[in-house]
């Protein structure tokens, strides 16, 4: 009773401002707190890409007029050999940019978190700082001082290596097609590791103290409390990580720009579709640009990224909605 | 099951003392409550005897032997906490068994301990519910069970009943004690609440700026508070307090007056002449009009009229407040003026420091 008494007097005032206004009036209210952002929404967000999508069923002809052509670009792109190789290249790299990220950026950085929380932990700031550094600075620049250091000519690899001992293990990996892309993958994790960090940082810091203390009354140390109660705990906010960490690397194009420029060598071996889109779009050195591929390709990139955000909403965390508190 | 002895207990962090020189026994199946306002080091003591947080200094022994290097699990205690904390990804059965399975108790032992518990708070149709479908009080009971399936020597509570409503808290409280009587277990159970603690206690520790005020049974610490803090503590509405001085001492009797009390006649003692002295009466035992060992006069000022008892708010002498408790139908009127009494052997007297003569 009196639960139902205080829900309607915290709403009543307003449904029944809102009930007793005339239809026209009410439209236009709504029109007023939704117009402007529906309007930016769709200038800047919808309109892009429906255009691209519409953009994508048209071809040029000899004369450059547009002509419709249905879905004749994305069978050209997806079984035309002098398309399709690159295409599936470019996404298949792009799986193996993502799974580094997923394998080493997103556990380094859980565990990192893990030990950030730990209870008496000296320095918490400093580390939380020096990790997330790196984050805020330009990408161009990340790219070009990692091209320096891994420099077989002049880069301080090698030498740091040489003084471990482990001298021999140096090879000019951004310069070879079977490491090129696995290390530009690592350079990017070196720089994003702090955004899963402090985000499941701040996941943990919500767990309450007497949880914790519960488990080491049940006798559970520090990592198995990490493993057993802190992991579980903080799932929906590591799903919230994958996902994001999924759009990004499927939107990566400027670390590979930056440092093997669009052609994305060597022999397109760092290539993903980030710089496959923009040589087929804007054209490259002796490529020339395609407009219509461009979208092609550009709406393809956007359903991989839709069906994983829609596989990540629709199955992941709904089931990871139990472990709410 | 085994007694609980703590031998002066320290606390410090860096230059503020939370735990001073605390020194207590508490008997095998006892049922003791540590009471006290909020930072008067009660929950402090008590995670140092579940071995959550370390003393200063000082030694704890459960069932005679020294637990102070020993972890949470191995004191062979358990412990319930205010905010119930399940584990939110597990149900009730896994809260349950979970702690069982670090401390190597076989699956078939495991599930007859659950078993047994769920039997005895009535949990069996909730085993397979997760915490964010169980009510407050179910969550408690689920709390206390995880508990009880450890069989540990001492039980800790940890003001257990502070989140949940007034009418569960009456009732889970009356499971708590039943529970007790049935496991006969040593507990320690931290409240502020002075009923929790009355109606609970074999016996109450009172505690006070890190201090220890009076350990004793609940009528005890009702009928003959040590000193000035306890006196007011103990007891709803609080103990009425008159300053006094010892005026004359004739034979075994001493007359003491105050600036708001017209009459006071008590037992000599070691009272000497001059003496100051605190009157303690409290609000159940001033009775209106008849005649007493002790009498003072104010202004009824507020009536509040609970039904079974009624409590007149009086203006004194001095312009404080004292409280009276007032049985039947008649009550005074505001603005008129009353004159209360009490017995002699419910008066209780403090001596300057405050301590009970």
């Amino acid at each position: 009773m009196r639960g139902s008494f205080a829900k309607r007097t915290m709403a009543e005032p307003l449904s029944q401002v809102v009930a007793s206004m005339p239809r026209g009036r009410f439209l236009a209210l709504m029109a007023l707190f939704l117009g402007p952002a529906v309007a930016i929404y769709t200038l800047f967000s919808i309109y892009p890409l429906i255009a691209t999508m519409a953009l994508s069923t048209y071809t040029t002809d000899s004369s450059g007029a547009y002509q419709f052509v249905g879905l004749v670009n994305f069978v050209t792109l997806l079984t035309d050999a002098v398309w399709s190789k690159p295409f599936w290249n470019a996404a298949w790299n792009n799986l193996v940019f993502f799974a580094v990220h997923m394998l080493v950026q997103n556990p380094i950085g859980i565990a990192l978190a893990g030990l950030l929380s730990l209870p008496g932990l000296k320095l918490k700031s400093l580390y939380r700082t020096v990790i997330f550094l790196p984050t805020m600075l330009s990408v161009v620049i990340v790219g070009f001082s990692w091209n320096l250091i891994l420099s077989p000519l002049w880069g301080v690899a090698e030498g740091a290596l040489k003084a471990v001992g482990l001298g021999s293990w140096f090879a000019p990996w951004l310069g070879l097609p079977s490491t090129a892309l696995v290390t530009l993958a690592l350079i990017s994790v070196w720089q994003f590791v702090g955004i899963p960090m402090m985000l499941i940082y701040a996941a943990l810091l919500n767990i309450p103290d007497e949880l914790i203390d519960a488990a080491r009354v049940d006798g559970l140390g520090h990592f198995r409390i990490f493993w057993h109660i802190k992991l579980p705990l903080v799932l929906p906010t590591i799903g919230l990580v994958s996902i994001l960490t999924f759009v990004g690397n499927f939107n990566a194009f400027d670390l590979i720009y930056t440092v093997k420029g669009a052609l994305a060598g060597p022999n397109f071996a760092s290539d993903i579709l980030g710089t496959f889109f923009y040589r087929t779009f804007f054209g490259f050195q002796l490529q020339l640009g395609n407009p219509t591929m461009g979208a092609a390709v550009a709406t393809v990139m956007f359903f991989i990224i839709l069906a994983g955000v829609c596989l990540y909403l629709f199955i992941v965390q709904r089931r990871l909605r139990r472990y709410a508190f | 099951m085994a007694g609980l002895h703590i031998d002066k207990i320290n606390k410090s962090y860096g230059p503020a003392r939370v735990l001073a020189d605390i020194d207590l026994s508490i008997v095998d199946g006892e049922f003791v409550v540590l009471v006290g306002p909020s930072g008067c080091g009660k929950s402090t003591l008590l995670r140092m005897i579940a071995g959550l947080d370390a003393p200063t200094s000082g030694d704890i022994f459960i069932g005679n032997r020294l637990v102070n290097a020993l972890a949470p699990a191995e004191r062979k205690i358990a412990m319930v906490f205010q905010s119930y904390a399940l584990y939110p990804h597990m149900d009730v059965r896994k809260n349950m068994t979970f702690g069982l399975k670090f401390t190597g108790v076989e699956p078939s032992e495991r599930e007859r301990r659950v078993a047994e518990a769920a039997r005895m708070l009535r949990l069996e149709d909730l085993l397979g519910r997760y915490p964010r479908d169980l009510s407050g009080g179910q969550r408690q009971r689920v709390a206390i069970g995880r508990a009880i399936v450890r069989e540990p020597d001492v039980f800790l509570f940890d003001e257990p009943l502070s989140n949940l409503d007034a009418a569960l808290r009456v009732s889970t409280r009356v499971e708590i004690a039943r529970l007790h009587r049935l496991l006969g277990a040593t507990m320690v159970y931290v409240t502020h609440d002075q009923i929790e603690a009355m109606t609970l206690a074999d016996r109450i520790v009172v505690m006070n700026q890190g201090q220890i005020e009076q350990v004793g049974k609940p009528l005890e610490l009702y009928y003959t508070p040590a000193n000035l803090f306890v006196a007011g503590f103990i007891g709803s509405p609080a103990m009425n307090f008159f300053p006094a001085e010892v005026e004359s001492i004739e034979g075994d009797k001493v007359r003491a007056k105050g600036p708001t009390i017209a009459r006071v006649t008590l037992p000599a003692g070691s009272l000497t002449r001059g003496s100051k002295l605190t009157i303690g009466v409290r609000p159940e035992h001033l009775t209106a009009g008849a005649p007493g060992d002790f009498s003072t006069t104010g202004a009824v000022e507020l009536v509040e009229r609970l039904g079974e008892a009624s409590y007149a708010h009086v203006r004194r002498a001095d312009d404080k407040l004292m409280v009276a408790e007032i049985r039947g139908r008649d009550t005074p009127a505001p603005g008129q003026t009353v004159t209360f009494s009490a017995p002699a052997e419910d008066v209780h007297v403090f001596d300057e420091a405050g301590r009970r003569l």
